[in-house]
């Protein structure tokens, strides 16, 4: 939607006080200008879209949240030839949970199933309901076409979530304009949000310490290294699918990939949006997100280190770091959720 | 068409131009003005699409740290990114 009414008055503060420095769109809009000589031409792309909702695990108990994101399902449902009929990944466990819920099976059966497929499976967790989406979106697709992950769980049917369904559209069309492998979106959130320090303190640190040169590249791109929204190109969501699928952190396990694999990766503000309540605000998860990250970064290393001579040793002494890294990370975690 | 005002903040800077695809990244093809409150400024007019660009500051390419996003020009440099709606 280019840039937001929101960014645009948020920058004119910075230019307010002299700190700004960045792009707005001129008001009003110029139509006679002719065509800026040399200018890049987008490269056409024949390719489809590919929308994959994750349904809330938990239904949340109000559905304006469900509705604004069901709405922009259905906006993109009405765009067969740009977008491929979105998928919708709804856990089993969230179905018999809900089953005696009268409003949640209107939901279903009146908006979810008209305006996306929905694909029931069992899961042990959402990145097992990524795999199952992305993994059936790409039995469907082509080789110029792109996956596009909306997670369900976030606060929609906010102005500002409101704002950022309007503009998650254009992780996808970067891939497709700017032909790259993957875009990463990325939300705002303050210096003491749960996923900052998460992501600080947990993500980055352990990074820095199974692969330092991988997480300088990253962090290069983003500092939301776990962020559920993104996009993906079909040639490297064929590798990512067919390489081991760890069970946890899996935009951590696709930046690294893309790291290895030298592809070309992007990252696109997508504004300010929240978890829905019950989501990762307190310590547990907090914690239970940084020990998951260790363990598949000590996964990950072993799978591409083993083959060494010397790699137990090694590997004991990262693992020794690794673990002072994730107490540090408790600790301030500890400090500040509680 | 939409006109995109680009403002870089580089109060230090003898010369500042702008590069990016809409001008095959030729640091003479917009340059940027020198404001009263010390913001470079410079005004293009940009079609539908996702574009990448970047401040050259004194001869240094640079990142733009308000823009909406990031990825690499075709020599493999980071650069900046601006929608256009």
């Amino acid at each position: 939607m280019g840039i937001s009414l929101r960014a645009a008055l948020s920058r004119a503060t910075f230019k307010a006080s002299s700190q700004f420095t960045g792009a707005v769109e001129q008001t009003p809009m110029t139509k006679t200008a002719k065509p800026v000589r040399g200018a890049k031409t987008s490269k056409a792309s024949a390719g489809k879209i590919h929308p994959i909702v994750i349904y809330p695990f938990k239904q949340p108990n109000h559905l304006s949240d469900l509705e604004s994101l069901y709405g922009l399902v259905a906006r993109l449902a009405a765009k067969p030839g740009s977008y491929a009929r979105p998928i919708t990944v709804m856990d089993r466990k969230t179905y018999y949970s809900m089953k005696g819920h009268r409003e949640f099976q209107d939901f279903r059966t009146n908006t979810v199933a008209l305006h996306s497929e929905i694909i029931d499976a069992w899961c042990v967790d959402t990145c097992q309901m990524w795999y199952v989406g992305l993994g059936a979106a790409f039995e469907r697709g082509g080789e110029n076409d792109v996956y596009w992950l909306i997670p369900g769980d976030f606060d929609y049917g906010t102005p500002a979530g409101q704002e950022v369904l309007g503009g998650l559209h254009d992780l996808p069309e970067i891939i497709l304009e700017l032909d790259q492998d993957v875009c990463v979106g990325e939300i705002a959130t303050g210096h003491n949000n749960s996923k900052h320090l998460i992501d600080t303190y947990g993500t980055f640190a352990l990074l820095y310490t199974w692969f330092p040169g991988e997480a300088q590249e990253i962090r290069q791109f983003t500092e939301r290294p776990r962020s559920e929204f993104f996009a993906v190109r079909h040639s490297f969501l064929h590798e990512v699918l067919t390489q081991r699928w760890y069970p946890y952190e899996q935009t951590v396990v696709m930046l690294l990939q893309a790291v290895f694999g030298k592809k070309r990766i992007s990252r696109f503000f997508v504004g300010s949006v929240s978890d829905l309540p019950g989501g990762s605000e307190s310590l547990a998860p907090a914690l239970q997100q940084v020990e998951r990250t260790e363990r598949v970064l000590k996964s990950m290393w072993r799978e591409r280190n083993q083959y060494r001579g010397d790699w137990i040793q090694l590997y004991r002494h990262l693992e020794t770091q690794s673990e002072q890294v994730r107490r540090t990370a408790s600790t301030i975690l500890q400090n500040h959720l509680t | 068409m939409r006109a995109i005002n680009f403002i870089c903040h580089a109060p230090q800077a003898t010369k500042v131009s702008i590069v990016g695809d809409f001008n095959n990244w030729n640091p003479a093809a917009n340059p940027m003005k020198h404001m009263p409150d010390r913001s470079w400024l410079t005004t293009i007019n940009l079609k539908h699409g996702h574009h990448r660009y970047a401040f050259l500051i004194d001869g240094v390419l640079s990142l733009d740290p308000h823009a909406q996003g990031i990825t690499r020009n075709d020599m493999g440099e980071r650069v900046s990114l601006v929608p256009v709606s």
